[in-house]
């Protein structure tokens, strides 16, 4: 059973086939060559899939593809600005040293964003809380955790 | 990973009907338990049928008693205005729910669907004494949610009934009641959790209710130990007691993440500290 | 040279803002026009005759373009002993064995292949304990050694041995002694990108494999033997390395599954791709090994340490990868943590029907310190004295030469036990008891390379472009690291070019000089001394050109000014009796010379040079190569003796924990880890990589285990086996530095890639013991085993 869905991609609309048994992940890595969402276990334990349906961030493994038509969805690709720019949440884990391997990066970076829409000035309990659902096995979290608050305070002063 | 054919139904009619018709089919909430067991190889469905656009099962309305939605979110549930103050416990183990990413399409609906002896919103429910409505091509019943729990992997959901909503009581202004759970690390399916519900009249017990998950079957009443408390003054004597028939009553198994000895004694220990931690408040 | 520009600085990863993109590629991005996948069955049977293996179904599948079993293709024997086989014929050892394996046109097709594939299977018994391996009549794993000789134990034929000063005198000396029995688990290394690689044949049936791995020349060794027992002698294997999703040493062997990939892109004459599943991961890629360990240790009534005796047993699997050469670095710890003149050890390797084991970070340290240090406790204990003084009794200091004959050339372990101690607040905190505890523990592990094979070398090339770009080549593995960071940083501070025009190119056996691999903590030691060595070279030459052309750029430099200005005058200084080789320097991208006077015109922008020195008549581009074999030694490993890293590395890590004595569970208050690591090269590289490994120490010490049942992985996936999350690494981490400046480390430095994960496993026992005086012996240290040990007090 193949069926035509369209939902919204990083803020264009975009139209593809997919069948019953596809997942979210399944679409945007395989169909439409968006590669940094990440997996990583496939079963909704390690959160390198992360991506946001609706502004809330969803493991793109565990997500039936069909229940994306009509939505809106963010990827790590949605995240960088014009001219190769990094976003001021991507460009603190440069700054904080909170890449190591990077497999875990793009899925930690839009929990972080997902934080930050919600919650702009998070404690770092808050901060840990919200990336509970992202392992990382190189870093220990420590500068992960620096990186979402620059970030944190950054996108405060922003006007 | 098998094929499977994937139907949103508009209303629980059609979602009824969808699962009349075809066979093997299964009805999927948030998925994060079904996808899973998919991968895992557990089950083969022939088809998912998607309760997620079925307006009926959305929301919680309140007047009163309170209806949950069976589609409501984990993490609705979390963020909703009045819930956290009206029923913490509920929210308590609401917030132990796994991480983010899954509160966020996990819905309490399925998770008691999934009757996992873990499921974390099952022993808040059982101390709010909670009922759930279930609806099927013949009609709608509602049972006392003690009684949906039926054995590992079975609830009284027969495979053409769908779960709708979850009721519960305006809550008693003098209950208070309080949710605990052991993992290996913070993110973790329960090794054993504990709710505790009491209602005090200065130092006596008028009504306590307590439910236990992962230490049987089924997420459990511990009515032996409510009997022990109710009417009594709750001395240290008593706590003891409680511990000790708590970790007695309960029918654990040995599995990876912990033994069945462990199991009884965390149960008896949260019992006892739960109490405690009540009489403090 | 203690100016540096940019050593010591936070220079930012090269591949950071890609990695942020989602732009970096790793093997599970990388797709080949006409690609297939490959998937392989495995055994369902840890010990089993094979009878009989139906493909039929399974090659009828449309869109299955090979099934492939030991039967239909050549043998390809593999692995350090070269007791492995990349398809099973006849038998199967352990659960995970490769069967048979299939390519088709996509994922979900090759799937459905293995599952229409049927294997008959007569079960025999099999082994699971190392102790039942060395029981009269166990069941032999293999019957034969790799060159058909008749085996008559499950012992494997490696050696490693160390006996010094005399036992006897030790104990006779001893005023107290302890002795212990510890074990630690099967842990996996828990990339966060699983394993995977794939394979492609030319027409003219060269080779060329992506491939995940830490070692890609001694992959190229393994792949082109494989190439020649395909009948494709005089073939080459091109290993292309991918972004790495995480290492830890899982990358220091090749795989089956690569050379199962291999036999079908040769057979399909496509390329084949093979990415593990998280659950393949866990279930068929091997694991830390499992160790037991009796130690013994006394000390004079002064707390001297007079005698250690070891003894280890490791659990091997089925069959043998380098990481059965882990005693060759757990000698280390053995003979030389702290000065003990009387030393035996021992460790015999067994087969098993379990799941074969390999290299993981510290690749025995941590299991030979578990127990070393946790055993410093019980004797600290005996002896009555604090364990911190303990330490500081037997503390090793710069200059010696240990009984294994290890030249310590710089020792910080003295101020990393200071530092330790007074962070945790010993004095005031230990041995107080109420669930409340400290511990510490320490630990030494190559700091210099690590010489265990013949050769322990890297070489490095450096292209210099017509725009005064360094282009590097290197056949070192970052793997999340940091190494290209600190790569870039050593060529900018030892060529005097700025950080932004050092390029690191893509690590290619095509294109890069050969490299041992990246393992031993020797990432950036040899990274730092190549770069050092091709700098030089470099340095050289172009200051050699520069007597020429230098002053006629000098020249023009001037003619320009005084076009734009006619009142300029040149100052009084004679350029081109000044340039001499000597005189020159090169500095943030610009030459000049040293004593002259500091004008912007007296400076030459290097590209500006190096195109002067290419385009002049018979001109040159400049590029250099550097091969460089650190001075070390490789021990003999029946001997234990031999100085095998060119400096090793000392640290000390604290814990203050509270224990739950209900429950069991450990709460750590707070950390605090001190290394000497020779110079900081980057301190925010270099905190994450403690960091790291310490969290990574944190799960080994409390919640890792591969669980399994007659040689079945129970837990493959991060449902059951948990590592820290966020919430459980929950708790503040003091480091401290010590800076020995080393004089063989690259600017003073030493490596440090694994000893953040040494101690902290006995660092968290001892400061459980401190808290309620109760000692798990077996890692991981559950609240179950607490409860336990609290019951038999």
């Amino acid at each position: 059973m193949r069926i035509n869905i369209s939902f919204m991609l990083n803020g264009s609309e975009v139209v593809v086939e997919v069948e019953g048994h596809h997942r979210l992940i399944d679409v945007l890595r395989d169909q439409l060559g968006l590669t940094g969402t990440k997996e990583g276990c496939g079963k909704g334990e390690c959160g390198a899939c992360s991506v946001l349906v609706d502004g809330r961030a969803v493991n793109a493994c565990l997500y039936p593809a069909l229940e994306a038509e009509g939505r809106s969805v963010t990827t790590i690709e949605g995240l960088r600005g014009p001219n190769n720019e990094l976003s001021t949440v991507q460009q603190a884990f440069v700054d904080q040293g909170a890449i190591q391997c990077g497999f875990c990066t793009p899925g930690m970076i839009m929990s972080a964003k997902a934080l930050l829409d919600s919650n702009p000035d998070p404690t770092e309990e808050e901060i840990r809380s919200a990336l509970l659902g992202n392992l990382c096995r190189c870093t220990g979290y420590v500068q992960i955790v620096e990186a979402v608050r620059q970030a944190a305070v950054q996108l405060r002063d922003k006007p | 990973m098998g094929r499977y054919n994937y139907y949103k139904p508009l209303s629980l009619d059609d979602a009824l009907a969808l699962h009349d018709k075809i066979p093997g089919a299964l009805f999927i909430a948030g998925g994060t338990d079904v996808m899973v067991k998919i991968v895992n190889g557990d089950i083969e469905p022939s088809a998912l049928i998607s309760l997620r656009s079925i307006p009926e099962l959305s929301g919680i309305k309140e007047n009163g008693s309170t209806r949950i939605g069976s589609m409501t979110t984990i993490s609705e549930l979390i963020e909703h205005p009045k819930l956290h103050k009206r029923y913490p416990v509920l929210i308590e183990a609401a917030r132990r729910h796994s991480g983010p990413q899954i509160r966020n399409v996990a819905t309490i609906g399925g998770n008691l669907c999934n009757c996992s002896p873990c499921a974390d919103t099952a022993t808040p429910l059982l101390v709010l004494d909670a009922k759930v409505r279930l609806r099927s091509i013949e009609g709608s019943r509602e049972i006392p949610i003690e009684e949906f729990f039926k054995g590992p992997g079975e609830t009284c959901l027969s495979s053409s009934e769908i779960l709708t909503d979850i009721l519960l009581d305006p809550p008693q202004r003098e209950a208070r009641a309080v949710f605990m759970k052991k993992g290996r690390v913070h993110m973790d399916l329960a090794t054993a959790s504990v709710a505790v519900l009491l209602e005090m009249e200065k130092n006596t017990c008028r009504r306590a209710r307590l439910a236990a998950g992962s230490v049987a079957p089924v997420p459990l009443r511990l009515s032996q130990v409510e009997e022990l408390l109710e009417g009594n003054i709750i001395s240290s004597e008593l706590l003891d007691r409680a511990r000790e028939i708590s970790s007695e009553t309960v029918s654990p198994i040995t599995d990876i993440r912990a033994t069945e000895e462990y199991r009884r004694r965390i149960v008896g220990i949260y019992v006892r500290r739960g109490i405690e931690r009540l009489l403090k408040k | 040279m203690t100016d540096f520009h940019y050593i010591g600085k936070e220079t930012k990863r090269p591949a950071g803002p890609d990695k942020a993109a989602g732009k970096a590629h790793y093997i599970h991005d990388l797709v080949r026009p006409g690609m297939l996948f490959g998937k392989i069955k495995f055994s369902e049977h840890p010990h089993a005759h094979i009878k009989n293996i139906d493909i039929s179904r399974a090659e009828r599948l449309p869109g299955v373009k090979a099934v492939i079993t030991a039967y239909n293709t050549p043998e390809l024997r593999i692995g350090f002993l070269r007791d492995n086989f990349a398809l099973k014929k006849d038998k199967v050892r352990q659960y995970r064995d490769e069967v048979a394996a299939v390519a088709a046109t996509d994922p979900e097709t090759a799937e459905e292949a293995i599952r229409l594939i049927t294997v008959e299977y007569e079960p025999l018994p099999g082994i699971f304990s190392p102790h039942d391996a060395l029981k009269d009549g166990a069941p032999l794993v293999h019957e034969t050694d790799a060159r058909g000789r008749a085996r008559s134990d499950n012992v494997l034929p490696l050696r490693f041995h160390h006996e010094s000063g005399d036992l006897e005198v030790g104990r006779s000396a001893a005023s107290h002694s302890a002795e212990g029995e510890f074990s630690t688990p099967l842990v996996q290394q828990c990339c966060m990108g699983t394993a995977g690689c794939i394979a492609e044949f030319s027409m003219s049936n060269n080779l060329t494999i992506w491939a995940k791995t830490q070692i890609p020349f001694l992959a190229q060794r393994d792949f082109n033997r494989a190439l020649s027992d395909m009948g494709l002698g005089g073939r080459n294997t091109r290993v292309i390395v991918p972004t790495l999703g995480g290492g830890f040493g899982s990358g220091l062997d090749t795989h089956t599954y690569e050379y199962i990939a291999i036999l079908l892109a040769f057979q399909t004459g496509r390329p084949v791709k093979i990415v593990y599943t998280r659950d393949e991961e866990f279930a068929f890629l091997s694991p830390r090994q499992s160790t037991h360990t009796r130690i013994i240790q006394g000390c004079d009534s002064e707390g001297r340490l007079t005698f250690r005796h070891v003894e280890v047993l490791q659990d091997n699997g089925a069959y043998t990868s380098w990481g059965a050469t882990y005693p060759s670095v757990m000698m280390l710890p053995a003979t030389s943590l702290y000065r003990v003149p009387n030393v035996y050890f021992d460790s015999k390797l067994v087969y098993t029907n379990n799941t074969y084991c390999q290299a993981m970070r510290g690749y025995g340290n941590p299991e030979l310190t578990w127990a070393l240090e946790s055993n410093m406790d019980e004797l600290a204990g005996e002896a009555g004295i604090d364990p911190a003084d303990f330490r500081m009794i037997n503390c090793n200091e710069p200059g010696e030469t240990t009984p294994m004959g290890l030249k310590v050339s710089t020792c910080g372990l003295k101020e990393c036990l200071e530092s330790v101690a007074e962070k945790l607040d010993w004095k005031k905190k230990h041995g107080k008891g109420k669930r409340r505890g400290v511990g510490m523990a320490s630990l030494m592990h190559v700091g210099g390379s690590g010489r265990i094979y013949r050769s322990d070398a890297s070489g490095l090339i450096i292209k210099l472009d017509d725009f005064g770009n360094a282009n590097v080549y290197y056949g070192g593995i970052e793997m999340g690291q940091g190494l290209h960071t600190f790569l870039t940083q050593a060529v900018a501070e030892a060529l005097g070019i700025r950080p932004e025009n050092v390029i690191i190119n893509p690590t290619d056996t095509g294109t890069c000089p050969w490299d041992v691999g990246t393992h031993a903590s020797r990432g950036a030691f040899m990274a730092g001394n190549t770069a050092i060595l091709a700098a030089e070279k470099l340095r050289r030459r172009i200051f050699e050109f520069a007597e020429e052309l230098f002053p006629k750029e000098v020249a023009k430099n001037i003619k320009k000014l005084q076009k734009k200005d006619p009142d300029f005058k040149a100052p009084d200084f004679d350029v081109a009796a000044a340039a001499k080789r000597d005189r020159f320097e090169l500095k943030d991208g610009f030459i000049f010379i040293k004593d002259a006077p500091a004008e912007g015109y007296m400076r030459v922008e290097l590209g500006r040079l190096l195109r002067a020195i290419h385009f002049r008549n018979q001109g040159q581009m400049l590029t250099a190569d550097v091969f460089y074999d650190p001075p070390n030694e490789l021990p003999d490993f029946e001997k234990g003796y031999g100085n095998i890293s060119a400096t090793y590395a000392y640290g000390a890590q604290g814990a203050e924990v509270e224990v739950d004595t209900e429950t069991g569970e450990v709460e750590i208050i707070r950390m605090a880890a001190a290394h000497d690591v020779g110079k900081v090269l980057n301190p925010q590289t270099l905190k994450g990589q403690i960091y790291g490994a310490l969290a990574q120490g944190v799960g080994y010490a409390l919640y890792e285990e591969i669980q399994s049942h007659e040689g079945r992985i129970l837990n493959p996936d991060f449902r059951d086996y948990k590592i820290p999350g966020t919430l459980d690494m929950n708790f503040p981490i003091d480091l401290e530095f010590i800076e020995t400046d080393d004089e063989y480390g690259p600017f003073g430095s030493k490596g440090v890639g694994e000893p953040g994960l040494v101690p902290t496993a006995p660092a968290i026992a001892n400061a459980i013991y401190d808290a309620v005086g109760v000692r798990v012996h077996d890692l991981p240290i559950t609240p179950e085993k607490i409860l336990a040990a609290l019951n038999k007090k």
